[in-house]
């Protein structure tokens, strides 16, 4: 996600701006800061009053879109599920209006999701699963200091309400390099967003339709998607998915040694898995040897298409980056590649990537990523993600292959790798990212962060007995 | 909480074999005797099919699958002159209906005209749920659904975000499924029509 700080800090827009930016949560529109420190806070709201004070509270620190170049001030986004919002006394009737995926929350939608075996809920970590969780904060910063800083006012304004219960603290990023927990640059390819005036980079493709990832604005279809009323709650407003992954370092580590005796070779079948080097150089640019100068160019690591490897020589069509954003690539079935595109903030937590990691030890040690998924439509979208990109492959013609990256792999799962003159089959490839828990949030508009901050005094509410 | 994708959509599992087998002999005994004469002949064969596991399950919100083939089925009150409309689109087609190719789920569609043409009646074997690519049909081939389903009461467009809503309170489960290849959906199909074809051109050389 380094990729638009790199070419984009201090650039104030040039274009007019379409979207209310100072309505929208910065996180929306903000890359992670490069490097990047930060943490996930995850409330429960045993008292609506308390609740909405904490709201009120931390709202001077939720930064919007504004100023979504500058990075350099620490800032938190405000998230909050759907037992947060009954929590927080929110009416009846505007419950009822948020969409059912929502409503029962991503446990609950596990078979839709494909949250199976290993991933199933009820092998997630507390309190992931439960109705417990009810707000969720998320704290960016470009440094140790300022992380401190964003948590110390963070905690002042949670500690001091009864009514507010902390679950988990969770520190993320001050990775060397900013890594992920493979080991690769990640973050690179973003949705462009029209209207946002965050220019895009090259081979970001066409503009996206701002009502695809921020409420109250036409779609791709030309129409807005249903929004939670009343209006000043949904409107520029978003959804976000959350999704805790422990990633299994040793197993990763062991298939690569397993189908790679150089160097060399596992570390191009490490490429061939994701799309990319692990310098972020794609193989469609960079298909024989790495090149981490094109991997660290925001303006050139992003800056292709698929109709240059149309037979999937260079980028698997199962791989990670063509599986997550298919491009022009000839699709089995009819879809529009722009309806299933997500705004994703990774971050990184645990023990750095460690290419000795070969243990099964190793894939218990705690490291992997929380993933805030962020679009108007996420729950719906990750759905579809899950069932047709991540955990099926007939849409590429592969099959039932799945995401070699974030599948769930059945019993002697298969990676093929296209080649002159056969292709390549790769038996046994394993699970390398499991659940530990998920939940979807509403990020609400700053306006409509007040609104429930003072729904009490507004009048517009019974207190909410609990 | 439901987190298997294979619901079993079968009787209730409590019933022993025997009870089943049992009730359906009990229900077939108001059968004409044509029926109930038969239904002793397929015991044998019964007696196994009610010990495997079910092969349907339950596809999207509504809906039966079998493997990955789901079956769906549509019941529309037509507007007058409805019916000749689509008489006349689906003569124009002869059957060319390009934007199911362009779909790539679609195994076959029926349309059927009902009741003095005052109802149509779709049904289609399809790969999957429907409901994931329903915006995905919106953007890219809503003219060629907008003029089949123009007609039909209460249609809201392609592109209205009810669309989907309104579909599902047409949709009517079937009762039974079956599917001759669970596993194969159209693009597996085709691929390996193609790979049939090249094995071919293969031996044809060597041989």
């Amino acid at each position: 996600m380094s990729t638009l700080d790199e070419t984009a800090v201090g650039t104030p827009p040039a274009q007019a701006l379409a979207l209310d930016l100072h309505e929208i949560q910065a996180t929306v529109l903000r890359p992670r800061p490069t490097p990047y420190f930060g943490a996930h806070v995850l409330l429960r709201v045993d008292d609506a009053r308390a609740g909405r004070e904490l709201l009120r509270r931390l709202t001077p620190r939720v930064d919007s879109a504004a100023s979504w170049w500058d990075s350099a001030r620490p800032w938190l986004s405000v998230a909050i599920s759907y037992a947060g919002l009954q929590a927080l006394g929110v009416p009846l009737d505007s419950l009822q209006s948020f969409p059912e995926a929502f409503r029962v929350g991503m446990a609950a939608r596990a078979g839709q999701l494909r949250d199976e075996g290993v991933n199933d809920p009820k092998n997630w970590q507390p309190p992931f699963g439960t109705a417990e969780i009810h707000i969720g904060l998320s704290a960016f910063s470009d440094s140790e200091e300022k992380r401190r800083h964003i948590l110390a006012f963070a905690r002042e304004r949670y500690e001091q309400l009864r009514g507010v219960h902390l679950l988990v603290l969770e520190q993320f990023g001050a990775q060397p390099g900013d890594l992920n927990p493979l080991g690769y640059k990640d973050g690179i390819d973003q949705p462009a967003i029209e209207g946002s005036g965050v220019e895009p980079l090259p081979g970001q493709g066409p503009r996206i339709k701002a009502g695809e990832f921020i409420l109250g604005y036409p779609g791709e279809a030309g129409v807005p998607l249903p929004m939670p009323q009343p209006d000043v709650l949904g409107r520029n407003g978003t959804y976000v998915g959350l999704r805790k992954y422990q990633s299994r370092v040793g197993a990763f580590n062991r298939f690569l040694h397993a189908h790679g005796s150089t160097e060399e070779e596992r570390e191009l079948l490490a490429a061939k898995l994701v799309g990319r080097w692990r310098s972020g150089a794609p193989l469609t640019l960079a298909p024989d040897v790495d090149d981490p100068a094109l991997g660290a160019d925001a303006r050139r690591n992003n800056d292709f298409n698929y109709a240059m490897d149309p037979h999937g020589r260079q980028a698997p069509f199962g791989c990670h980056i063509r599986r997550m954003n298919p491009r022009d690539t000839t699709l089995s079935r009819l879809t529009d590649v722009n309806l299933h595109r997500l705004i994703r903030r990774g971050t990184t937590f645990g023990a750095p990537y460690d290419p000795n990691a070969l243990s099964e030890k190793d894939d218990q040690v705690s490291r992997g990523a929380y993933f805030l998924f962020i679009s108007a439509k996420a729950m719906a979208t990750m759905e579809f993600l899950q069932q047709e990109w991540i955990n099926d492959g007939d849409f590429i013609g592969a099959g039932s292959e799945r995401d070699p990256i974030i599948g769930l792999q059945e019993e002697e799962a298969t990676f093929t790798i296209p080649r002159e003159p056969v292709r390549r089959r790769i038996h046994g490839i394993e699970t390398f990212h499991v659940l530990r828990g998920g939940e979807y949030f509403f990020m609400p508009s700053l306006s409509a962060l007040q609104w429930i901050g003072n729904l009490a005094e507004t009048g517009s509410i019974e207190q909410k007995e609990r | 909480m439901e987190t298997q994708k294979g619901t079993s959509v079968a009787p209730k599992q409590s019933q022993s074999a025997e009870q089943k087998l049992q009730k359906l002999r009990d229900i077939y005994a108001g059968a004409p005797e044509l029926g109930r004469v038969a239904l002793e002949r397929m015991m044998p064969e019964l007696e196994q099919a009610v010990r495997m596991a079910p092969r349907a399950t339950t596809a999207g919100r509504i809906g039966i699958r079998q493997g990955k083939v789901s079956e769906f089925l549509l019941i529309f009150k037509l507007k007058p002159g409805g019916a000749d409309r689509l008489r006349a689109l689906l003569g124009v087609l002869g059957g060319n209906f390009q934007g199911a190719d362009a779909v790539g789920t679609v195994h076959d569609m029926r349309f059927v005209l009902l009741d003095n043409d005052t109802k149509l009646l779709f049904a289609t074997a399809f790969d999957g749920d429907w409901d994931p690519y329903i915006a995905d049909f919106s953007t890219k081939i809503p003219d060629p659904l907008d003029v089949l389903f123009c007609d039909c009461e209460g249609y809201p467009g392609m592109h209205s975000p009810k669309v989907g809503e309104y579909l599902l309170n047409h949709q009517v489960q079937a009762e039974g499924w079956y599917v001759a290849n669970p596993n194969l959906t159209v693009a597996e199909t085709r691929r390996l029509e193609k790979v049939g074809k090249a094995v071919d051109e293969l031996l044809d050389k060597i041989g």
